[in-house]
């Protein structure tokens, strides 16, 4: 099986890559790559972006936020997982084994001592804790495997990236699903770098390999999908499924309920109710909401253009952005 | 495995409900058995022109994401929306539940599509 050598820990980067030997149809053969991410939330193809992260946490940490083009669930990234994707030929019969490309994981850990076993349907684990979920995603007759590795993550920064109140957003967007999870360095008996447990790996899945980096040309490619595509809001949250928010606040000055519909990123409906005093045609502020982009910048620019103090008094203005923004 | 005598077939596993000009698409028993639990559906947007071969939809399951392509070349004239409240229903009765309609340009494509006989070989060589 050939490996292709690949030492970018750009998140954008890695997953455009994964995306460009999927699709390339003059790549034939069974391939596999080893990779690391810096901080990052990788949400599922259908997740509701905002839905899935803990966006003051993830902002004040530098944490970055991606959109892969596997289902599931949002995981946490750091240089402390290894990540691990197989692209091969697809059998004709739809039977998704997964076992096939756990087992070499598996083989790697049980080398340094470690033993693990599959878990459900996605997971790997040791002593019932979780340190690899696994996802595929099957076009034009490839399939593509790939799993993460937790080694050395900071379970904290998981716990808290991933930990949001969603109670004022709802969508049909795919849910995550919490498990107890670990890292493989607690179950070692004598240190293993990480370095040297992907060498392990990569010597496990087939120690007589080629390997070979990528071409220029290559690579210019996947930047290029990695611009236009995974670095784009539009991917990475505006195609989220349709999703509603609703947020309330009692202020000393009255209540307001301010309720949107949030179509491929875009608010399509916009609704304020409450308990207040205005002094302009609050349905007004509705229509100009409209279209516009469900994300700060574009909710504050258009908030400015409104001028919010036509219609309120100045000293509620500020709790009304603050309200509304996200 | 459940193999209706009135579609016709893909293999890809797609089946195919003629009506006049318009088909209907969706995916068959044996597809939806293998991908396991369904929990989202990707639908092609209205007045899409697809051509044969195209993706026109993507099937989310709890084991992987994959494409639905269109055996014809035509244009999407329904998308079945309760599919995306209810990605489950693919499930629960892949035949009454079809992806999309599509108005096709020309009749002769769907030549190629397998009978019921043919596509109940074709699976029975694949499990």
């Amino acid at each position: 099986m050939l490996e292709i050598i690949n030492r970018s820990n750009d998140p954008f980067f890695n997953l455009a890559l994964e995306e460009y030997l999927l699709d390339n149809p003059e790549i034939k053969e069974d391939i596999f790559l080893l990779w690391q991410n810096r901080p990052v939330v990788v949400v599922g193809r259908n997740q509701n972006t905002i839905e899935e992260i803990n966006q003051r946490f993830i902002q004040d940490k530098g944490i970055e936020v991606v959109r892969r083009i596997s289902g599931g669930g949002a995981v946490y990234h750091d240089l402390g997982n290894i990540n691990f994707t197989f692209i091969v030929n697809d059998a004709p019969s739809l039977t998704l084994d997964f076992t096939r490309f756990t087992a070499p994981v598996i083989r790697a850990l049980q080398t340094i001592g470690v033993k693990a076993e599959d878990q459900g349907r996605n997971d790997i684990s040791i002593d019932g804790r979780k340190f690899s979920g696994n996802a595929q995603c099957r076009q034009q007759g490839r399939l593509m495997h790939h799993g993460t590795i937790l080694f050395d993550t900071n379970l904290e920064d998981m716990e808290q990236a991933l930990t949001v109140d969603s109670t004022k957003i709802s969508s049909k967007g795919v849910k995550s699903v919490r498990s107890r999870v670990t890292n493989i360095t607690e179950h070692l008996s004598s240190p293993v770098s990480i370095d040297e447990f992907q060498d392990i790996l990569s010597n496990t899945i087939d120690e007589n390999g080629k390997r070979r980096e990528l071409s220029s040309t290559e690579l210019s490619i996947v930047e290029s999908l990695r611009d236009n595509k995974f670095r784009r809001w539009e991917w990475v949250y505006g195609f989220s499924p349709p999703f509603n928010v609703r947020k309330s606040q009692r202020f000393d000055w009255g209540s307001i309920d301010f309720r949107i519909n949030v179509k491929k990123g875009l608010i399509t409906d916009c609704k304020i109710y409450g308990d207040f005093f205005a002094t302009g045609d609050i349905s007004l502020i509705e229509q100009e909401l409209i279209g516009v982009r469900y994300r700060d910048e574009d909710l504050l620019q258009a908030l400015e253009h409104i001028n919010l103090a036509s219609y309120f008094p100045q000293a509620y203005v500020k709790d009304i952005i603050n309200l509304i923004s996200l | 495995m459940n193999i209706p005598k009135n579609l016709l077939y893909t293999s890809e596993h797609e089946w195919i409900r003629v009506d006049g000009d318009q088909v209907y698409l969706g995916i068959t028993d044996f597809a939806q058995h293998h991908l396991g639990d369904i929990v989202f559906v990707e639908l092609p947007e209205l007045d899409t022109e697809v051509v044969s071969g195209d993706s026109i939809a993507v099937v989310e399951s709890v084991k992987a994401v994959s494409s639905v392509y269109s055996p014809v070349s035509g244009t999407v004239v329904e998308n079945n929306e309760e599919l995306e409240d209810s990605p489950e229903l693919l499930n629960e009765d892949p035949y009454t539940n079809h992806i999309a309609v599509i108005n096709i340009d020309n009749p002769d494509q769907l030549e190629d599509l397998m009978s019921p006989a043919a596509y109940e070989a074709f699976c029975a060589e694949q499990e």
